[in-house]
């Protein structure tokens, strides 16, 4: 931007003026001094703030230099445009530009996908974008940025070229609006917006009034700025943002699970709750997922596409599978329509509310209300790790594209070090090099719900500088290094079996929360690896649960859940395979934390992926809200931000209040600090002397003479040295000087005077 | 100013330290004060002007004893005196003095006027016509006078005191502005109060005191208090103060206080530094003399306002650094 801005710096000095519009109204002369104005501070940072918006967009799906190239050129023609062309014409080229863009996008999307466009279908996608659907979600994001970013970077730069600058930061701060109502804008960006139209605002209103209105007031825009910053970031309320932060606080398990978002953020420390979601009635155990998530922004998961209403069965994986019937009985208000793994047929009084994501999930139109039951039918693959094996690679058209996409600014060093750990196993096979990935996982990372929430890619963060985490960093981190390898693999939530209660019934908690990774393998569809330590976490989630017991919360058990687990030796034997992750004894021991559990990696009888889904047990994944917790350490970047935004306004008010000067003057009064120069010392005691006399009595009038004034404030009761004082100033000030010795009595009695009238101090005096 | 003077005669003179040159006045001011009852500032003030070499205007009504208050401190520094009546028809050579021819000696001789004295009263100076107040006005101005193309030194110290009569306008050349500028300090006696009165009764009662007034200083001694004056220390502040103050007279007067009339002020300032036994003025001392030196150079916006309240609103409202 910083390039942008003086290149066009160049042109706009170069170009000649070519007249000034009637009606101009600012009162700069050429193009370069409009820009001079200190409100194009307020116009710059409102813009970088929607821009970071688009780079954030265009850095998920892909490289961000077109876009750098397109703001850089959108600036210097908005630039060149303020000196040629008139406003109406402007304003014709931006809407021009709009539609094109609009035409841009549309020819991007696949032909498949276009003829869903309808008008109706437009205006609806308008809505959603408005009510907090991101951008993220549309297929094309990346087109859809490029074309778009550069209409409201001319049309700023235009206006900040014609000296509007309110208006420039208006059309900045309302595009960075708009990505508040689609939720990408971040608590930082929104500020950045409002800040940025506030400073412009007020700016230009103080540079209307000439520079010294600019002077004198400067500090009050700085107290509004400051007291906006400090306010939003205290109480926000971008809807859907997922960005709130209530500091101090870890937020509770899993509630994007519960709400089926279309996204994910990945947060830093989290609690789990031991309060029963369901029960679920099922010959086995499984996963129950909730969502899936298919593009990673590095901080997080987005599911792009729109969710269909479910009408019929739906085809299940390409390959052989193993039928499994669930019914489900929600037991609390819930958002979201658990089930193991390619369901494809739901019945039972939710299935009208029912809607089929784009990834191939179930989701509910309205919240389900408690004891709501449903039945669902799900196919899950019964590969062998030996076909697994011999899946190959021939993934279908688009698959490899969607679920292989990495955001642009993702470190080389992840691809090396998954490079690394796939060479060192001899894994050849991609089924192999997942289970490589997962074990050095699972090995690696010590398992805590107690995160720092990281700045910057997750997977990254976790792989090379974190040593602990939970569930959402295992399954972000493997995906991510999945996708290096160009492996389609996509990001999975929804809860473990939960508690076996009765040979086919199982309870499940909030504490059962968990996150998997589900990596696509060719004739066979999405196979489920867990890379999270089964043991550490199952621990964690009992120990939970018998604290809550303790404190009698409610909710917390269900059909005889409390009173221990229903064991089947056959279980653990029987339910061997299915390659989706299975296993069913183990996940129930695991809650349990029975010793059987199994260990990473070691594949139970019949081969099956299963390990994965072997050692799951109720995680917390988790979440929306994005935020930091107030968990020790250095403070991180935005409480460091925060505070010297919060000094800066401190400071800023204390001048308006005249604190700062206030402040200043005690200091001064109070210390002298030691000089050779008689006269000065001499000066410098004799206005302490009149501070303090001016703090008890009155100040010295404008007409009256030293003497004057320290004989009237003597009558007055000052003490009768003050005369030395003023005499002394007198020879040293009009005269010829004093002495040494003058100079440090005087300085002394003064010393004397002002001590004793400092509170405190006084005592010692 | 230089450390050291000429005199006429050509000797080199010293200046009187401070504190002898304040003692110096305190006793021409106490033995003059028992001649005058109940005008000890006034006294200060003619000791003042004749400190700073310059001149005095006395404005008041008659018989409250202003050639007495001019004799008492003539006498007091062994100064000769001279007293002028100015009248309508008294020429600039009575004044200054003429040439005659002596029949003798075939030769004309100048036989000086009554401005060659050390202190010189001019009385009703606004009952003579402007050309023989100007004679006396450019003596002032010039210590000198010229008679027949011949330039003739006047005394040293050489002070004018003049009074004007206010009380009978009619057949009265007022003085212009331009002439007023000239007199240091205008002042005015008053009327003594009621116990000085008494005071004053008993003192002549008898012979009047001002017969048996001995000098208590030479005149070598005023000129060397003089000198004094000269080297009182003025400070920056002080001088931008003084500056300040005359400014403030220019922008809030119909015609304020010019050049001449604020070195007039510092000169006062010095000598009243002085009288005070400091070598440094202050700007007290700047105030004090401010009252006497600048109002009868302000022509005021409005007829309500006098000169005094132009200077008062300026001592008022002009910062002291």
């Amino acid at each position: 931007m910083s390039g942008a801005t003086s290149g066009t710096d160049v042109i706009a000095s170069g170009s000649s003026r070519v007249g000034r519009p009637p009606g101009e109204t600012a009162d700069d002369d050429s193009p370069t001094d409009r820009l001079r104005n200190p409100a194009v501070l307020g116009v710059v940072l409102a813009t970088l703030s929607y821009l970071s918006v688009f780079y954030h967009v265009t850095d998920v799906v892909g490289g961000v230099v077109p876009l750098v190239a397109e703001v850089v050129i959108a600036v210097g023609v908005g630039l060149v445009a303020a000196t040629r062309l008139r406003e109406r014409i402007a304003v014709g080229v931006a809407v021009v530009g709009f539609a094109a863009a609009l035409g841009v996008y549309v020819a991007s999307v696949p032909e498949s996908q276009r003829a869903l466009f309808t008008v109706g279908r437009l205006a609806q996608d308008l809505l959603a974008l408005s009510s907090g659907l991101s951008v993220l979600r549309l297929i094309n994001a990346g087109t859809w940025a490029l074309s778009l970013a550069p209409v409201p970077t001319f049309v700023v730069a235009y206006l900040a070229g014609r000296g509007r600058h309110v208006w420039a930061a208006t059309v900045a701060a309302s595009t960075t609006g708009f990505f508040v109502l689609t939720s990408d804008a971040g608590v930082a960006a929104a500020l950045g917006g409002a800040v940025g139209a506030t400073t412009a605002v007020g700016l230009a209103g103080l540079a209307g009034a000439g520079r010294r209105g600019l002077v004198a007031q400067w500090d009050t825009v700085v107290v509004i700025v400051t007291t906006m910053v400090l306010v939003t970031s205290l109480v926000t309320v971008v809807p859907g943002g997922g960005n709130t932060v209530v500091p101090g606080s870890s937020p509770s398990v899993e509630s994007s699970l519960v709400s089926n978002n279309d996204r994910v953020s990945v947060l830093g420390s989290i609690t789990l709750s031991p309060s029963v979601r369901f029960t679920v009635e099922s010959d086995q155990p499984a996963y129950w997922r909730v969502g899936t998530y298919d593009r990673y922004t590095g901080g997080g998961w987005v599911r792009t596409g729109d969710a269909s209403p479910y009408r019929d069965r739906q085809d299940g994986p390409p390959g052989e599978t193993v039928e499994l019937e669930q019914s489900y009985t929600v037991r609390t208000a819930f958002d979201a329509i658990p089930a193991a793994n390619a369901p494809v047929q739901i019945s039972g009084e939710t299935r009208s509310v029912t809607q089929v994501t784009s990834n191939g999930g179930f989701a509910p139109a309205t919240t389900l209300a408690e004891n709501e039951t449903y039945t669902v039918v799900s196919e899950r693959p019964s590969a062998t790790t030996a076909e697994l094996r011999r899946a190959g690679v021939d993934y279908p058209d688009g698959l490899r594209q969607r679920y292989t996409g990495l955001p642009g600014s993702t470190p080389d060093r992840v691809g090396e070090r998954t490079q690394t750990v796939i060479e060192e196993a001899g894994a050849e096979t991609p089924y192999d090099a997942a289970i490589a990935i997962e074990r050095y996982l699972e090995s690696t990372k010590e398992y805590s719900l107690d995160v720092q929430n990281p700045d910057g890619n997750i997977a990254d963060s976790f792989l090379f500088e974190m040593d602990a985490g939970y569930c959402t960093y295992y399954a972000t981190t493997m995906v991510t290094m999945l996708r290096t390898q160009g492996l389609p693999a996509r990001f999975a939530t929804g809860y473990t079996s939960g508690q076996r209660v009765a040979e086919d019934e199982y309870v499940v908690r909030g504490l059962d929360s968990h996150a998997w990774v589900e990596v696509y393998f060719p004739e066979v569809g999405w196979v489920q690896f867990d890379p999270t330590p089964a043991a550490d976490r199952s621990d964690t989630e009992q120990s939970t649960l018998e604290e809550a017991r303790e404190g009698d919360a409610s909710n917390v058990d269900a059909a005889g859940s409390s009173e221990g687990v229903y064991t089947t030796q056959s279980t653990f034997e029987s339910t061997a395979v299915s390659g989706d992750g299975g296993s069913s004894d183990p996940n129930q021991a695991g809650a349990i934390a029975s010793p059987g559990r199994a260990v990473t990696g070691t594949t139970p009888p019949g081969g099956l992926l299963g390990t994965a889904a072997g050692r799951e047990t109720g995680n917390g994944t988790t979440t929306s809200a994005g935020g930091d917790d107030g968990d020790g350490g250095l403070p991180s970047e935005r409480d460091t931000a925060l505070g010297v935004i919060a000094l800066l306004g401190a400071l800023a008010g204390a001048r308006r209040a005249g604190l700062t000067a206030r402040g200043y003057r005690f200091l001064w009064t109070a210390y002298q600090p030691a000089t050779d120069d008689t006269t000065v010392a001499t000066e410098r005691a004799y206005r302490r002397l009149e501070a303090v006399a001016e703090r008890e009595y009155r100040p010295r009038e404008p007409g009256e003479t030293p003497r004057q004034y320290v004989d009237s404030v003597v009558r007055r009761g000052l003490d009768e040295r003050a005369r030395e004082v003023a005499d002394a100033y007198e020879r040293a000030h009009y005269g010829h000087g004093v002495s040494r010795a003058t100079a440090d009595d005087t300085v002394a009695t003064v010393d004397r005077l002002v001590r004793s009238r400092i509170p405190v101090v006084r005592r010692f005096a | 100013m230089s450390d050291s003077d000429v005199d006429t005669d050509g000797s080199e003179r010293t200046a009187l330290p401070v504190d002898e040159a304040a003692s110096l006045v305190e006793r021409v001011s106490d033995n003059v004060a028992d001649v005058i009852v109940g005008h000890d500032e006034a006294i200060e003030d003619v000791l003042v002007t004749v400190l700073a070499r310059g001149h005095l205007l006395l404005e008041d009504v008659p018989g409250v004893g202003k050639t007495m208050l001019a004799r008492s401190i003539a006498r007091s520094v062994d100064c000769e005196f001279k007293r002028v009546q100015f009248t309508p028809d008294l020429l600039p050579a009575d004044v200054t003095g003429t040439n005659v021819f002596d029949q003798q000696s075939q030769e004309f001789e100048f036989r000086a006027g009554p401005v060659f004295a050390n202190v010189v009263l001019g009385d009703e100076i606004n009952r003579a016509p402007p050309k023989t107040q100007s004679a006396l006005l450019e003596a002032m101005e010039e210590q000198q006078v010229t008679v027949d193309g011949d330039t003739r030194q006047l005394r040293d110290p050489f002070t004018v005191i003049a009074t004007q009569n206010d009380v009978e306008p009619g057949r009265t050349y007022e003085l212009p502005m331009a002439e007023i500028d000239r007199f240091m300090k205008k002042l005015r006696l008053g009327y003594p109060g009621a116990g000085e009165e008494t005071e004053m009764l008993e003192r002549t009662a008898g012979a009047h005191p001002i017969e048996s007034l001995e000098p208590v200083a030479t005149t070598e001694e005023l000129r060397r208090g003089r000198q004094t004056v000269g080297d009182v220390e003025l400070s920056e502040p002080v001088r931008s103060y003084v500056t300040s103050l005359a400014n403030y007279t220019r922008e809030n007067a119909q015609l304020g206080v010019s050049p001449r009339g604020s070195i007039a002020l510092v000169r006062a300032a010095q000598a009243r530094a002085v009288m005070n036994g400091r070598g440094y003025v202050v700007p007290d001392d700047i105030q004090r003399e401010a009252r006497t030196v600048f109002p009868h150079r302000i022509r005021p916006q409005t007829g309500s306002e006098t000169g005094s309240d132009v200077t008062e609103t300026a001592i008022e409202n002009v910062p002291v650094e």
